[in-house]
């Protein structure tokens, strides 16, 4: 197996490199050669689950009678179910995250919510996307505010991109950063273009510079797509995931991937109806997929710079409706993936005789997740975007 | 040039050429066996008769890609060279053509973009007449300009081979002609040719060959197991892509036709009619696989005649058994697209939590059949500012008496969700009325005229009055009450004729080309506009906008019938067409 | 920015005649195409070079009737057939508009217009009234700035796009009068926003129009700017024009917008342009003096602005002469980060160096690279034809008509190669 650095010598010598360079200014190809703007940084992925995810399918409390008796047709039972403690399991179709489980590569939040959630799809969903932060009726998302304070137009750096086909949801809207929509990292490959290099002004330089680091992101890029594409299963999600990956492999510099399952709008995870089936597909995607970017990332030992977090608008009701469906609840768990995540179980699983309108009551407001992913993962000011203090949850290692 | 590109080219050439007898032996026999796809005109007269009739000639110059091939400078260019050898060769060239090549042609394309083309003359001397004069017309040209002449020839496996430059090469052997692209490619040709008898004696051409039958006038052979393996042809092979309601249509098309190693259309020239019929070699789909719900189960079952209704523009019967399709699901589309769990929850709601596949799709007979027609507008209802055909499926109940009632109350939930919901974004709702028709009272949702402006100009929602009625065991479900009553009428005139289902057959489509015309000509002015919105001048549009109207009448009707057993596709046009009403009408 | 060096505001705002050592230019008439045009084709570089700048800005500034009739046929054309939810058609009717309009400056301050004050169809989700809007930002792009103020707080789609479809007197609501305080005096005391939300109760859009419903309007006294009295919405819009805060606001804004972004312009130089402008808010007076100035036509002003995404796609379409499928161009300026009628806040795009990282640099040259190919943007395009009408080799053609300079090294004879190596060149992502 290759390392990283031997595969970034291997990019660098690729002869195709200068072909199309030869006048472009020496020193900054080579010094964005040499030194890409995102190699060795810390990386964040946001997996959105679109539609409110049934916390209580995927996380089982199979120990619980009150489970089993307010699910009849939708329980699953601890026999095919992973289990992960006395009291909980992992559905029978999530063996990928069951391995990350055991390999202290998971880390699973409990009773994770909004406070003020109305249950209402787009309202629940904004509160997610902004962390409704002070002063109320914020015009950018918390990943948005991220990205604009990891710009630097003076490096010409690409803070965050979204990964997906649907319309960019509202979290990476950012004031002043252009987060771009990406559905390949061919989407970042580009013909080639001189940078120039007679003497110009300021204004001129940052052009030059962004076109150069434009040229050098497309060569490595291309570099990174002729290597082995790692193994994924055939999905839509694991697709995006092979995306992000070859992203960081190439050191695009992106520091916020955010993506999506579900298809961001009506439909996807909020099964209303005929949920078992629906529900099993939506899982195994969700597991296999980032089972499958976990083990890709291991290959070049990338795993411990990535963390990813999965979120959903709400979670559901405990009892099923009469369509064989559950409808919209409260509290759902939050999961966080990666080399430097504290594996195992974070809080307590809120209790199913202790319901909100029978949804889990939240216990750990969603903030404190952002918090802690911002101020511990990226080494950004959390208070500065979501607008007060919160305390992390302790899902990294330090 | 795309593979695409070069079978229409092929097509296109093979259409401007020969009229008289078949040569006795097959142009084939001089392509190499590997082809990946080759074009074989056996009777060239019977192909060119109708294609180079005036009106034909006409309607096909109002095409689009036509049109901008002739405002290209390099066409005028082309046209003095027309001129100049019709003068020299003492024919014009549909009939210099036709001496050329009337013995027959073939055309086969191969890897690296490689095309050899065979063209077995009836007068050779007239060949001979034409080499020469291109031969000296290179080398004087060259002279002239004071360059060395770039027409070279080259002896190839004792044959004496000819370039004009380098993007052309050609033998005489005979009355056959043997072209291709540079001399490289001719010697690959010519030695391809020569192993085991060159395509014409592959087993797979022959079986192609004995499969679209003598009558056949010119037949498209392609080589499945060379053209698998192509990237795009294998996505276009799996045309759903996980997408539900391209899997119910395509019932398995796509995956039938990747069984085959060799699909060959045969070209049939009939009175005022042309057909494309389409065989291959494919297995037919089994009841075990997951597109068995488009199998009619027994021999004689199959899909229904199409309907007919006034203003019709298209028919579509389908044979699908709806229920089949919906268990077989997690074959079908593994992955769930947030469109199907969303159609999940609002089936649950319209039919009260009832089971969408055993108690829902279970209840709807697999004899399926959609129409769309032109749509009638009055200046008491109003006119919308674009007119959009009306639309219709027709389905049969298997319990009508059970069920009837189960479906007209989801049909007034969906309808009463959608004014709620438009309510919601302060947009106007539907209105439910209950008229009678043929004494069955039957249900339309129409939009209030109250928000209307002006009569002339009406917005786009005006073309939709959705209808639900049920007639005996059907059940019709309409874009408008207008057609709802047109298909009442329908299934009533049906009733007296039992209609007896194609045999094995689960899908016809039918066209109707002036209908078609018809309804782009009611949006022309809108069409114009929209292509201003690609870029094109107001003047440029008409003529384009017009042509397309042009071709759309030149097909009076079409129909693709698609059967299971043997996977046949077919394709009739009828002509002469309507040339002058189509183009002139404004 | 740095503060930009000291110009004497009377030479700066003069007008500009050229002589022997400010010579009359490709390269300045290219520069004025840039900034008061979506740039030039090579008929109009050659005749600005015989006219003279100032004869040049004659027609740019008031083009003839022509102008009035072409754009009542696009008002026609842009109307929507329906209450259709999605903008994007009425979108790539803009563009059409800017790209094949006689009064190109009148787009162009249209867009800057849009950009000051900017309606979103994320929220409008209307597109009949976001043509409404549009209109209006034409109707007084280059006129009475006061007259667009007015009609701005009476605008269905603003409410909309600030989520103040209903103004209640009971809830007032602080979005829009937060706008129109800030985005004029720079800043606003909480104090004041909230007595303006007061005056802006009882608004209402209803069915995309908007209606006043007296009930729901507080009219009790507010006190707004020192003012007192039973303000309305239009009441504070007065209030902020009276303003002189908001003049200088403007001039300044307008200045980044033709002059400059790079040097923060200093008090004494912009102070001419205020006292005038405060005087009737005429718009087209203060664009005038700007483009006709010494400034305009200095390295001051000369490639120191970013362009917008709007202007890098058109710049080339002009050169073209004829025009393009705007429908996908529309998508590709929002993947480039400029989607218009859904900009990222309602104070628009920031803009300047922000429209520049490694993606969107990256999507430009991919962009470039379709729309001179063809691509989906065009069946008609004939870069040889175009090449060979002005009898110059390709190579020198395009890098004059894009950067009215010297081809780059190593420009390919072939039109295309030759049209693209002139625009992949960094100073052409400058205006």
């Amino acid at each position: 197996m290759k390392t990283r650095r031997e595969f970034l010598k291997a990019t660098a010598k690729a002869g195709a490199l200068f072909s199309f360079a030869a006048s472009a200014p020496r020193l900054l190809m080579r010094s964005a050669l040499a030194l890409p703007p995102g190699a060795d940084q810390t990386i964040l992925v946001v997996l959105q689950l679109s539609g409110g995810n049934d916390g209580l399918n995927t996380v089982i409390p199979f120990a619980d009678d009150l489970y089993h008796q307010s699910r009849p047709t939708l329980r699953q039972v601890a026999a095919q179910a992973h289990r992960i403690s006395d009291q909980l399991a992992l559905h029978p179709r999530m063996a990928g995250f069951a391995r990350l489980f055991a390999g202290g590569q998971l880390a699973v939040v409990q009773g994770v919510g909004c406070a003020k959630s109305d249950r209402n799809h787009p309202g629940a969903m904004h509160m997610w996307h902004t962390a409704e932060p002070q002063p109320p009726g914020p015009q950018t998302g918390w990943l948005g505010r991220a990205a604009d304070q990891l710009w630097n137009p003076d490096t010409a750096n690409l803070p965050a991109a979204f990964v997906g086909a649907i319309p960019q949801p509202f979290a990476s809207n950012a004031e002043r950063v252009i987060v771009p929509s990406l559905r390949s990292p061919r989407d970042l490959v580009c013909p080639p273009a001189k940078a120039g290099s007679a003497p110009g002004d300021r204004l001129l330089d940052g052009a030059r510079r962004a076109t150069s680091a434009a040229q050098a992101n497309s060569v490595r890029i291309e570099n990174v797509l002729k290597a082995h594409a790692g193994d994924y299963p055939q999905y839509r999600l694991a697709d995006e995931l092979r995306t992000i990956a070859q992203l960081i492999r190439a050191d695009a510099g992106i520091r916020v991937f955010f993506t999506e399952l579900g298809g961001g709008g009506i439909g996807g995870f909020d099964n209303h109806a005929g949920q078992l089936g629906n529900h099993c597909s939506l899982l195994e995607q969700l597991s296999a997929s980032i089972a499958a970017f976990a083990r890709d990332l291991q290959r070049d030992r990338l795993f411990d710079r990535v963390v990813l977090m999965t979120f959903s608008e709400f979670g559901r009701t405990l009892h099923e409706n009469g369509r064989r469906g559950t409808g919209h609840g409260a509290a759902a768990p939050v999961f966080v993936v990666g080399g430097r995540a504290q594996g195992g179980l974070i809080g307590t699983h809120p209790s199913l005789a202790d319901l909100d309108q029978d949804g889990q009551k939240v216990h750990t407001d969603f903030r404190r997740i952002y918090a802690e992913l911002l101020d511990r993962w990226l080494g950004l000011d959390s208070r500065e975007i979501l607008g007060g203090a919160y305390a992390p949850v302790g899902m990294l290692r330090a | 040039m795309s593979m695409r590109q070069k079978l229409w080219l092929g097509m296109g050439l093979a259409a401007l050429v020969g009229r008289v007898a078949v040569a006795a032996d097959s142009p084939a026999q001089a392509l190499p066996a590997q082809a990946i796809a080759a074009l074989e005109v056996f009777r060239p007269r019977a192909v060119l008769a109708p294609l180079l009739e005036k009106d034909t000639r006409a309607t096909l110059a109002l095409a689009p890609a036509i049109q901008r091939a002739t405002e290209k400078p390099d066409f005028r260019q082309f046209q003095v060279l027309v001129q100049f050898l019709e003068t020299q060769l003492g024919a014009d060239w549909p009939t210099a053509l036709q001496k050329l090549t009337g013995g027959g042609l073939a055309l086969g394309l191969y890897p690296q973009q490689r095309t050899v083309f065979v063209a077995d003359a009836e007068d050779e001397q007239m060949l001979r007449q034409l080499h020469t004069l291109l031969w000296n017309g290179a080398q004087n040209q060259a002279a002239l300009a004071g360059k060395p002449s770039p027409a070279v020839s080259r002896q190839i496996g004792g044959r004496t081979a000819y370039s004009l430059g380098k993007n052309e090469a050609h033998v005489l052997a005979g009355r056959r002609l043997v072209w291709t692209k540079n001399l490289e490619d001719m010697e690959a040709a010519l030695q391809g040719a020569q192993q085991g008898g060159g395509l014409a004696a592959s087993p797979d051409y022959q079986a192609a060959r004995r499969a679209v039958g003598p009558d056949a006038a010119g037949m498209l052979f392609l080589n499945m197991r060379a053209l698998k393996l192509a990237p795009g042809i294998a996505k276009a092979l799996k045309p759903e892509n996980g997408n539900p309601l391209a899997a119910l249509v395509f019932a398995g098309l796509g995956e039938t036709a990747g069984t085959a190693n060799w699909i060959a259309i045969g070209l049939h020239v009939k009175p005022h009619a042309l057909a494309l019929r389409l065989v291959s070699d494919a297995t037919p789909a089994g009841t075990n696989s997951p597109a068995a719900f488009a199998l009619p189960p027994t021999a004689t079952d199959g899909a229904l005649p199409n309907l007919a209704v006034p203003r019709q523009i298209a028919a579509l019967s389908l044979y699908r058994d709806l229920h089949r399709f919906y268990a077989a699901k997690d074959q079908l589309f593994p992955e769930r697209t947030s469109g199907l769990i969303f159609f999940e929850n609002m089936m649950g709601i319209f039919f009260s939590g009832r089971d969408l596949t055993d108690d829902v799709m279970a209840q709807a007979q697999p004899h399926i059949r959609f129409v769309a027609a032109q749509q009638q507008f009055d200046a008491a209802s109003g006119t919308p500012v674009y007119q959009l055909p009306a639309f219709a499926v027709v389905l049969q109940l298997r319990h009508p008496e059970q069920f009837r009632e189960v479906v007209e109350e989801a049909w007034q939930k969906a309808i009463g969700l959608a004014s709620f919901t438009r309510g919601q974004r302060a947009e106007p709702g539907f209105i439910i009325d209950r008229p009678v028709h043929n004494d069955i009272p039957f249900s339309v949702a129409r939009f209030s005229t109250a928000y209307a402006k002006d009569p002339g100009k009406m917005d786009v929602r005006y073309n939709f009055r959705p209808a639900l009625a049920m007639p005996g065991q059907y059940l019709i479900l309409s874009s408008t009450d207008g057609l709802a009553r047109d298909l009442m009428d329908a299934l009533a005139r049906e009733k007296q004729h039992p209609p007896t289902p194609a045999a094995q057959v689960h899908g016809v489509l039918e066209l109707e080309g002036g209908k078609i015309a018809a309804a782009l000509r009611a949006n022309r002015g809108f069409m114009i506009k929209q292509n201003m919105l690609k870029g094109g001048e107001v003047k440029g549009n008409e003529a384009q906008i017009d042509g397309l109207i042009g071709l759309a009448g030149f097909i009076r009707t079409a129909r693709l019938t698609t059967g299971v057993q043997q996977t046949q596709l077919e394709l009739e046009f009828n002509w002469p067409p309507p040339v002058q009403k189509a183009a002139q009408t404004p | 920015m740095a503060p930009s060096a000291a110009f004497d505001p009377q030479w700066a705002w003069a007008r500009f005649e050229p002589d022997a050592h400010r010579p009359w230019n490709l390269a300045l008439a290219g520069h004025l195409y840039r900034r008061a045009a979506f740039g030039a084709a090579w008929p109009q570089l050659q005749r600005a070079l015989a006219d003279g700048p100032q004869q040049t800005l004659d027609r740019l500034l008031r083009p003839g009737a022509e102008a009035a009739a072409f754009n009542r046929q696009f008002d026609e054309y842009e109307t929507p057939p329906g209450d259709d939810r999605s903008a994007t058609e009425l979108r790539a009717w803009w563009l059409q508009r800017m790209i094949r309009t006689p009064h190109p400056l009148l787009e162009k301050m249209t867009l800057f217009w849009h950009g000051h004050c900017a309606a979103n169809n994320g929220k409008v989700e209307s597109a009949p009234s976001l043509q409404r809007y549009l209109q209006l930002l034409r109707r007084h792009a280059l006129g009475d700035f006061r007259a667009l103020l007015a009609g701005l707080v009476q605008d269905a789609a603003l409410f909309a796009t600030f989520d103040a479809k209903a103004n209640r007197r009971a809830l007032p609501n602080p979005g829009f009068p937060r706008w129109l305080l800030e985005a004029h005096l720079g800043q606003a005391s909480e104090q004041d926003i909230r007595e303006a939300a007061r005056a802006f109760s009882g608004w209402f859009v209803q069915l995309d129009q908007l209606r006043f419903i007296e009930r729901e309007h507080d009219t009790g006294n507010k006190q707004i700017l020192g003012s007192t009295g039973n303000f309305g919405a239009d009441d504070v819009a007065r209030l902020v024009l009276a303003q002189p805060a908001t003049a200088a606001m403007l001039v300044r804004k307008l200045y980044r917008w033709l002059i400059s972004e790079t040097a923060e312009p200093a008090a004494a130089l912009l102070a001419p342009l205020e006292a005038a402008f405060a005087k009737d808010y005429d718009v087209l007076a203060l664009v005038e003096t700007m483009l006709r100035s010494n400034l305009f036509f200095s390295p001051a002003a000369y490639r120191q602005r970013v362009k917008s995404p709007v202007e890098y796609a058109l710049g080339m379409i002009q050169g073209l002469e004829t025009s393009v499928a705007t429908q996908p161009l529309g998508d590709a300026l929002a993947g480039l980060g400029q989607n218009l009628l859904h900009p990222p806040t309602t104070r628009g795009w920031s803009g300047g160096r922000d429209w520049l990282n490694p993606a969107t640099v990256a999507g430009r040259l991919r962009l470039a690279d379709a729309l001179l190919r063809g691509g989906p943007y065009s069946e008609n395009l004939n870069l040889a034809a175009l090449v060979q009408k002005h009898g110059q080799p390709a190579t020198i053609f395009f890098a004059q008509l894009y950067v009215q300079d010297e081809p780059a090294a190593g420009s390919a004879p072939d039109p295309r190669h030759a049209a693209y190596a002139a625009v992949a060149q960094p100073e052409f992502l400058l205006a």
